[in-house]
């Protein structure tokens, strides 16, 4: 048990650390704080979310962020009080920083507040975090190739989750995706009970490509049959041996059209109910979010209707489609992290009407992988740009990559610039009003960076609530 | 365009099992240097359970996690070991990568000690330290002849090489075999192994011609590989080489 004294201490010097942080304009922000206050207390964040009365945490590769955004957004919508990390700081320190921020002066929560927790945790520190709380409920959205040179293979991000979610209490409710083989060997090693969401009439009769993430069971390695796939290993499956079985889902997709970076019309299914909406949120991938926030929201006291239709309200979450509005351009920022993101933003390029003017930004950061080589699964020969324009810290690489994939610009040739500043000019120089941007990690918050010192957008320290 | 030059055929060997580190860019780069000249380059992609009957002139294979690896090992000593040995004997192109390399070497101990047994086309072994040694990875830079290569590494395992084999290359920064003699890659006849992903070739567009001129000497001896404006290329190779602290010419 850690002193209440520790933990105040801890909030408080944080704070001071962040304020500093923020006066000196060093970017990064909040996390530093959350750094401070772990050092000084190094169970701050098990004891701070052990305060609140009900607790969500979500992880997997891809969609973390906007799952965790469209939860909250329902929660809210019910007049629940809700605490989250907004901004996708999703190591230990940022949960800290943002434990820090909401609380008292000592961090505790004000009396008498029934306040529900939604965090999205990085897939690593999520299986360290995992045996030190008691989640009401937990969120297993995908595993995809991510950051090999940080992570390890997907192999062994499986087994970490395996052994943390066998360990988890029976009432904890886990809420999974049934359309990752991967996942659902994960989350079959709990106990308790579990809530599956996927595709109900989602997909096309094929199967995945060979050098897709996954293609064998992950109990006995057999080859998997699909009988419909909806991107990447996505799908529904099944394993000739039987020994890995596609949960039936809870929550179903019953179709999802992609109308371009603009919006995303899902129909869904919840055990009886049905129900459609349009959202902010675009990319078929969104539907999975969907589906896995209307299960969490479910579970927690909320009406799959009410829950769509507060979804349906709710925008895109920072960096994620989010739209920053400059004097004469729009800029759609699309966040890509990995080869099935990257296609997936690819695909929705293609599905806008016209095809739009393109920057891509492409950086090596320790949070982006230091290993480029992912770029050359992603399949550029979808791509579809009018105007295009690379940058970033690797866009040589990136050129060279596009350069393979036989795809033209449909407006003249590409232009190559490294760094982030200067791609932008030439990119919107160039563009008719509105630029569609994919940007890896480091990369989309360097440009934000770049857009706050222009005064487009505010710094994320102060955005959303 | 309409190919008018030689065929020549290519096995990309497992693209299901061995493709972690994205090394199907070699193939996509073979496949657009090929185009470009008119060559007509056909792929045929061998997965895990398929076939592999005729002869090839190109065998591509990459890199994979341990698991896959030993499944890949072992397909490949029961099913196409004569096949690939065979026509690599008699001057078809081998390129392995990382994973792939491994397993044209004489065994593979992974970090759980089970031993797979290679291919033997390179005269060497292939030892993992375990899980709690760390792994090599970073970019690495080498001298290839007189040349460099580029690329990015990451491999638990460590390559001793035999008498019966060269290094690729020296190594200039990073890991290489095994971290410790400076080697990196083998050569063996037309077979070429080596740790860097990237992709490879890519980037390393001398290395990329450098096998197909090895792969065409055999098919279409007269045929002399056109110059390709590789600017593009080029660029992306220095841009490695000024990242890692290394002067861009010579």
């Amino acid at each position: 048990m850690i002193r209440r004294g520790r933990y105040a201490a801890a909030t408080v010097a944080g704070r001071v650390a962040a304020a500093s942080s923020r006066v000196a304009r060093k970017g990064g922000g909040t996390a530093i704080g959350g750094l401070v206050a772990q050092i000084i207390c190094p169970g701050y964040v098990p004891r701070g979310l052990g305060q609140l009365s009900r607790l969500v945490l979500v992880s997997g590769t891809n969609g973390k962020t906007t799952t965790t955004a469209l939860i909250v957004a329902a929660l809210r919508a019910s007049g629940t009080s809700v605490w989250t990390n907004h901004t996708g700081s999703n190591l230990e320190r940022g949960l800290a920083a943002e434990l820090m921020r909401r609380g008292t002066w000592h961090g505790g929560l004000p009396a008498a507040c029934h306040t529900t927790g939604v965090f999205e945790v990085d897939e690593r520190a999520f299986a360290a975090l995992l045996p030190r709380v008691t989640p009401a409920v937990v969120v297993l959205l995908d595993i995809f190739r991510d950051q090999l040179d940080r992570y390890g293979d997907l192999d062994t991000t499986a087994r970490a989750w395996r052994h943390v979610v066998a360990n988890l209490p029976d009432q904890t409710i886990v809420v999974a995706n049934a359309d990752d083989p991967l996942v659902v060997s994960v989350a079959q090693a709990h106990s308790g009970r579990m809530i599956w969401f996927g595709t109900d009439g989602v997909g096309n009769a094929v199967s995945p490509d060979p050098w897709a993430d996954v293609r064998n069971c992950p109990q006995c390695g057999e080859r998997l049959i699909y009988d419909t796939l909806t991107f990447a290993h996505l799908g529904r499956y099944r394993c000739p041996t039987g020994d890995l079985v596609r949960p039936e889902p809870d929550v179903g997709i019953l179709s999802a059209n992609v109308f371009g970076v603009d919006r995303l019309e899902v129909a869904l299914r919840s055990g009886e109910w049905t129900g459609g909406a349009a959202l902010a949120t675009p990319g078929l991938y969104s539907a999975y979010n969907c589906a896995a926030a209307i299960a969490v929201t479910g579970v927690l006291g909320i009406g799959p209707a009410d829950a769509l239709k507060a979804i349906a309200h709710s925008g895109p979450s920072f960096g994620r489609a989010e739209v920053i509005h400059t004097p004469e351009h729009e800029l759609v920022i699309l966040l890509t992290k990995n080869p099935s993101s990257a296609n997936q933003v690819l695909d929705l390029l293609s599905a806008e009407p016209q095809a739009l003017d393109t920057l891509i930004l492409l950086n090596d950061g320790i949070a982006d992988g230091e290993d480029v080589s992912w770029i050359w699964d992603v399949e550029f020969e979808r791509l579809r740009a009018k105007r295009l324009t690379v940058g970033g810290i690797r866009a040589h690489d990136l050129s060279l990559r596009i350069k393979y994939s036989g795809v033209q610009p449909i407006d003249g040739d590409a232009v190559v610039e490294l760094g982030i500043s200067r791609p932008l000019d030439r990119a919107m120089e160039r563009a008719d009003g509105r630029l569609a941007v994919i940007a890896t990690y480091t990369a989309m918050l360097a440009l934000r960076d770049e857009c706050v010192r222009r005064g487009w957008v505010d710094p994320f320290w102060d955005g959303g609530e | 365009m309409t190919a008018v030059g030689p065929v020549l055929r290519l096995a990309y060997l497992y693209p299901d099992l061995m493709n972690l580190y994205a090394d199907r860019g070699n193939v996509i780069c073979l496949q657009q240097r090929c185009a470009w000249r008119g060559i007509d380059l056909r792929v045929s992609d061998v997965t895990w359970g398929g076939q592999l009957a005729e002869r090839h002139d190109v065998y591509v294979i990459g890199g994979g996690q341990d698991r896959q690896q030993r499944v890949a090992g072992q397909s490949l000593i029961r099913e196409h070991a004569d096949r690939v040995i065979g026509d690599v004997a008699d001057g078809a192109v081998l390129l392995a990568v990382c994973g792939g390399y491994q397993l044209m070497g004489r065994m593979y101990r992974d970090a759980d000690g089970v031993v797979t047994p290679g291919l033997g086309i390179f005269d060497m072994e292939t030892v993992h330290p375990g899980v709690n040694d760390p792994r090599c990875i970073g970019n690495v830079a080498c001298m290839w002849n007189s040349q460099r290569l580029v690329g990015f590494e990451n491999h638990g395992g460590r390559t001793y090489l035999g008498g019966g084999v060269k290094p690729l290359a020296r190594v200039l920064r990073g890991h290489g075999n095994n971290g410790q003699d400076g080697s990196e890659g083998a050569v063996a006849g037309t077979a070429v192994g080596t740790y860097l992903h990237g992709s490879v070739l890519p980037k390393n567009p001398h290395l990329a011609d450098h096998l197909l001129s090895m792969a065409l000497r055999r098919v279409a001896p007269e045929y002399c590989l056109p110059p390709l404006d590789d600017e593009t290329e080029w660029r992306a190779h220095r841009a490695a080489l000024r990242m890692m602290g290394l002067s861009i010419d010579g």
